[in-house]
């Protein structure tokens, strides 16, 4: 047999409900009703962690308190991505790793506001070490997409 | 106690659709059994290391248990890169419990969107809605990498052209055709800075390897790759963790460590004179160049060093990826076994028109995790 052969179509489509537990919840909710971003304190390496998360997985002992971060930061790493991937948003769209002032670790998340259909004009806009501050979603339902990034 | 390889079994890579997923596993599984003299009735225990997700068919070791030869056997999975079943294999012969064990790894990129599945195996709190998957997550490494060792697209180019050319000698390589520097050069940007030409194709093959105690393999007089270093270790989840540092660091300080591991274990102290030929994970022309530096071939920022004076082409002082890499043949899961696989084959001196002469220390190196997060290491000698 050569190229006469059966392919036997079929999808996973499950639904799944995760549960974001009490930490992200207080993170997702600051988010959408204070415009706040919250990182938790390690209380052992002093490292403000963002993501927020209920432990320190290098000190391995529970994070102590919530610290506002601050509404800007600079680029850790980002990608300007111009391929359509199943799955993910219509290209071109910019991501990514921003530390905001106050927060130890970097978060990712979309970097908006800026024409990257011309990708020389682009990079000399986005590139290590760029500042960018928080930008929220008017309508805001507690996930990460209710904020963004954009080129201060 | 010793452990060697001392089967090794290969499906070619490509497109396979002519078999189906067991059928593949059953293939390399035949070819690692005839290669090591072995019976399968010989055989003490297997390990086997495939995605569900990308199988589409949960607990997928029962779908390939005929297949793999583990009928009647002690067989278990891990779900996670080839290199953990080879890890677990050895651990399972060294502790004396098994004289021998065949490890099986297989990936049929063809029959999903693998961009799909690489997006949905991200936390989805944080991660899986900010326009992630494997290639932008090596993307975003990259510009990180970039940025701190001044590398130049023409280092990349030279990465995969060295790749992709010695892929050409590999009668089991994805069936690529050689680009030119130019091609390279001016191919679209995927994930900036990622072009098109800095991707591995995605391939279906599978991978099998059999090892056996020192007295087992001392029993059978033929030439074997012993394994003489292991190191493994795992990285914080959260990319973002890490990045911070690595900027101002090492590039992969995770695979520094594990490489460091094995290097102790195996008793390597100069890596750069004492190994002969590597198999790295080259999931991008970047982390190759970030690999040199982690694995000490090379001071940091120093990778592409190596690419411009031709180190690491056939001939070139430490060859690396003879096979071709993963820049000529991908099966993602499969991929890091089969590091090992080539690595072997090259102690044994069986590797064929890709052979490195006199070669009698190999390293084999692999990943796992959408930004590298885990990384292994194996030190084979002849």
């Amino acid at each position: 047999m050569k190229d006469d052969l059966i392919f036997i179509a079929q999808r996973w489509d499950i639904e799944f409900k995760h549960a974001a537990g009490e930490t992200a919840s207080t993170f997702f909710k600051a988010i959408m009703q204070r415009r706040e971003i919250l990182g938790r304190l390690c209380p052992k390496c002093k490292r403000v962690l963002l993501p927020p998360r209920s432990f320190c997985e290098r000190c391995f002992v529970e994070t102590s308190e919530w610290v506002k971060v601050g509404g800007e930061g600079k680029i850790q790493s980002f990608t300007i991505v111009y391929e359509k991937f199943e799955g993910l948003p219509p290209p071109p769209y910019a991501i990514a790793y921003v530390l905001l002032d106050g927060a130890s670790t970097a978060m990712v998340n979309f970097v908006k506001g800026l024409d990257l259909n011309n990708l020389d004009q682009a990079i000399k806009k986005i590139k290590i070490g760029a500042k960018v501050k928080v930008a929220f979603k008017r309508k805001r339902e507690g996930r990460i997409t209710d904020f963004w990034y954009e080129l201060v | 106690m010793k452990v060697a390889i001392i089967g090794v079994g290969q499906t070619s890579y490509g497109n396979k659709k002519h078999q189906s997923i067991d059928e593949l596993v059953f293939e390399a599984t035949k070819k690692a059994l005839d290669d090591s003299g072995l019976e399968r009735e010989e055989i003490e225990s297997v390990v086997t290391a495939g995605s569900d997700a990308l199988d589409g068919r949960g607990i997928s070791n029962m779908v390939i248990a005929g297949g793999s030869g583990a009928y009647l056997k002690d067989e278990v999975k891990v779900a996670d890169g080839g290199i953990y079943g080879l890890i677990l294999g050895y651990l399972r012969v060294a502790s004396g419990v098994f004289d021998n064990s065949l490890i099986v790894s297989w990936t049929k990129s063809s029959e999903v969107s693998t961009d799909l599945v690489s997006n949905l195996s991200f936390e989805p709190l944080y991660l899986r809605s900010c326009g992630l998957n494997s290639i932008t997550s090596l993307a975003l490494q990259t510009s990180t990498y970039i940025g701190r060792a001044d590398v130049k697209d023409e280092d990349a180019a030279k990465v995969v052209l060295k790749n992709r050319e010695n892929g050409l000698k590999n009668p089991l390589s994805h069936p690529l055709q050689k680009p030119s520097i130019k091609e390279i050069n001016s191919s679209r940007f995927v994930s900036y800075p990622l072009r098109e030409s800095y991707l591995p194709p995605e391939s279906d093959g599978a991978c099998a390897l059999v090892i056996a105690s020192k007295k087992r393999a001392k029993s059978l007089k033929k030439n074997c790759a012993w394994i003489l270093g292991l190191g493994w270790v795992i990285d914080e989840y959260y990319a973002g963790d890490l990045i911070v540092e690595t900027r101002h660091g090492v590039s992969l300080p995770l695979l520094k460590r594990s490489s460091e591991m094995a290097y102790k274990m195996a008793g390597v102290e100069n890596p750069i004179s004492e190994i002969d030929v590597a198999e790295v994970s080259d999931v991008t022309p970047y982390h190759e160049m970030m690999i040199y530096e982690a694995l000490g071939f090379c001071r940091d920022r120093e990778g592409k060093v190596l690419i411009r004076d031709g180190t690491t082409k056939m001939g070139g002082g430490l060859p690396v990826n003879p096979s071709g890499g993963i820049l000529s043949s991908n099966p993602i899961f499969t991929s890091s076994l089969v590091r090992v696989a080539e690595g072997a084959l090259q102690v044994m001196r069986k590797a064929g028109k890709r052979q490195v002469k006199n070669a009698k220390v190999a390293l084999a190196q692999g990943f796992t995790g959408m930004s590298t997060q885990g990384s292994c290491v194996v030190i084979l000698g002849s």
